[in-house]
């Protein structure tokens, strides 16, 4: 991808996301968090806190709406969990305070086989999932012209893990593949829904987490269950759609790049050279600035190297590998588009 | 020393000659399986194989034949469970066969804990395990849970969400003198720091060794806390175990 050329006319971030995405000509190399980067900082800054910005469409609207005001990214992604979807689809939530995630009560299922599985008529409905469309249109309202709105919709595979358990699921994908296509089936159809309506909301783009992780699944797991899948998403949502797959992913991206997806964001345990020699400008890359050991607990310099290194590597968006830790500093997160801006100048000047 | 061809099970030599890379390792589980009866190595071989039903019918069948529950632990279960943990070190197998594995060791230990309880033998170590205060996710202390009764600890499990107080009173309730934190999220990281100091406050600390452990966990992270240890992994979870208790017992 042609990054910092001359020859680019100057781009808003949306323009240069939406290019990025398509793997076109780009004034820079865009910042992008397809994920979260809510921090309590920032809900501080914006009165906007935890759980409360995770219900209310107004609220979460403001604190997104931080990635680009505050911190200079050329995304804004209101969607800070992965919980709205699975909890309008009937799973109980621990809802926790401003300093921590809500999560899915995980040992508590709500589906144990195929049949169980129902998509709740009032899914779009849902406080949770409607916070996140309501959220969308003020947000496009608002800074559309600028950035890139992102949405986000879980993957079937995540889905499975929250709805049944991450064990029985992980169990049953061995002791019965017939069954366990079924079910992911059967909840792709949530998938679909929810991110179809974003469209509608006016997203520019759609963040799609399956965590088919090398943490804890192979690869060929990846081409047996999800591959079919993820290129049935990439057809039936008309937007650009990034996959998001924490943890090692080197032994799937030669898979990933076969789904017709805008883009892969990838995690740090991934080399980025390494990373974009397998997609071979198939797919965009979005990452991969470590989270727990760079921007939650080191200084701007090391923040500095690992932007660098993603840069040099050719990766097309860079930002965070995954959801920022909540007390990640304000000032290491504003390092990543500085290290962009200083990197684009050297090359113009050559 | 042991020879691979003293294994009369085909599959174990196997799996031996494909999975293991380590010289000590190799000499180690060849040396387990070549002083084991074939009985003991077919059930090692169909734990291997994530086979609950096979192990759960040998596991019954060398009871009846007589054979010790200690031996059919030891030279079946553990050293089945054994190359288990490697493969899965190595990336050669995954969580979901992990979770077939340890779902046919359970289904030999149902018939062999009854009895060595009884007969009063004493587990390797005990240990309790949870995930931390505000944290939900329990995969990861799971796997580390399933290694470590795969290896012969006796292991109390706090599930997740596990509050200070519910670690002290669980070392307390069990006298346990070993115990291990479990956290996925950057946000309840810190509540093993604050566990730990509670162990302090109750003047508790000297009597319990601490480990760590999590994906965003480093050693650096539990080396800040105070903790005893860190496994990166659920493998690595059992010889911190095994060596936070030998150093115990060493340390007057």
């Amino acid at each position: 991808m042609d990054t910092g050329s001359q020859s680019v006319p100057s781009m808003s971030g949306r323009e240069r996301v939406m290019a990025a995405l398509r793997r076109e000509p780009v004034d820079r190399t865009p910042v992008c968090s397809p994920t979260s980067v809510a921090t309590v900082e920032l809900m501080d800054l914006v009165d906007a806190p935890f759980p409360e910005a995770n219900q209310q469409p107004e609220l979460m609207a403001r604190l997104a709406a931080t990635a680009y005001t505050e911190l200079g990214f050329d995304t804004i992604m209101p969607v800070f969990t992965i919980i709205q979807d699975s909890s309008a689809l009937g799973c109980k939530i621990q809802w926790e305070q401003k300093d921590n995630w809500p999560t899915v009560k995980m040992r508590e299922p709500i589906w144990e086989t195929p049949d169980d599985i129902r998509i709740p008529p009032d899914f779009l409905t849902h406080r949770d999932t409607r916070c996140v469309l309501e959220a969308i249109k003020i947000l496009k309202k608002e800074y559309g012209n600028e950035v890139a709105v992102i949405g986000k919709t879980m993957g079937p595979w995540s889905l499975a893990y929250h709805c049944m358990g991450v064990e029985p699921f992980l169990l049953m994908s061995l002791d019965d593949p017939g069954k366990t296509k079924l079910c992911l089936d059967r909840m792709k159809e949530a998938t679909i829904q929810f991110g179809i309506a974003q469209v509608e909301a006016g997203a520019d783009a759609i963040t799609l987490p399956d965590h088919a992780t090398g943490d804890l699944v192979s690869g060929e797991y990846y081409r047996r269950y999800l591959r079919d899948l993820h290129i049935e998403f990439a057809e039936k949502i008309r937007i650009p759609i990034i996959l998001h797959i924490c943890g090692k992913t080197m032994d799937r991206m030669e898979y990933i790049a076969q789904t017709g997806m805008a883009a892969f964001h990838f995690d740090s345990k991934n080399e980025p050279q390494e990373s974009v020699d397998i997609m071979k400008n198939r797919i965009s890359l979005v990452g991969n600035v470590n989270n727990p050991e760079t921007l939650f607990s080191k200084g701007t310099e090391e923040v500095r190297q690992e932007v660098l290194k993603n840069l040099d590597a050719g990766v097309q968006m860079v930002g965070p590998e995954c959801a920022i830790p909540l007390q990640t500093s304000i000032e290491n997160l504003k390092e990543i588009p500085l290290t962009v801006r200083d990197w684009t100048r050297e090359q113009v000047a050559g | 020393m042991a020879n691979i061809a003293d294994i009369r099970n085909e599959f174990l030599r196997d799996e031996i000659e494909e999975f293991l890379e380590r010289p000590e390792e190799i000499e180690r589980t060849v040396g387990v399986f070549a002083q084991a009866r074939p009985a003991m190595q077919d059930i090692a071989a169909a734990l291997i194989e994530g086979e609950n039903d096979t192990v759960d019918r040998l596991t019954r069948a060398a009871l009846d034949d007589g054979i010790e529950a200690l031996e059919i632990m030891d030279d079946g279960l553990i050293a089945g469970m054994g190359v288990v943990g490697i493969k899965f070190r190595e990336n050669f197998i995954f969580v979901p066969e992990v979770l077939a594995c340890a779902r046919a060791m359970k289904a030999g230990m149902v018939h062999i804990e009854p009895i060595l309880s009884a007969s009063g033998v004493e587990p390797l170590g005990k240990v309790i395990m949870g995930t931390v205060k505000g944290d939900l996710h329990d995969i990861g202390k799971n796997l580390c849970i399933m290694m470590l009764r795969g290896a012969g600890f006796v292991v109390i499990d706090l599930g997740v969400d596990t509050s200070a107080d519910d670690f002290i009173d669980a070392i307390e309730e069990h006298e346990a003198s070993l115990m291990g934190m479990s956290a996925l999220l950057t946000t309840t990281m810190p509540n093993m720091g604050k566990t730990i100091e509670a162990f302090i406050d109750a003047d508790l600390r000297d009597d319990v060794k601490i480990m760590v452990g999590g994906a965003p966990v480093t050693q650096e992270f539990a080396d800040d806390m105070g903790a005893d240890g860190y496994g990166k992994d659920a493998l690595a979870c059992v010889e911190l175990a095994k060596n936070l208790l030998s150093a115990e017992v060493e340390v007057p």
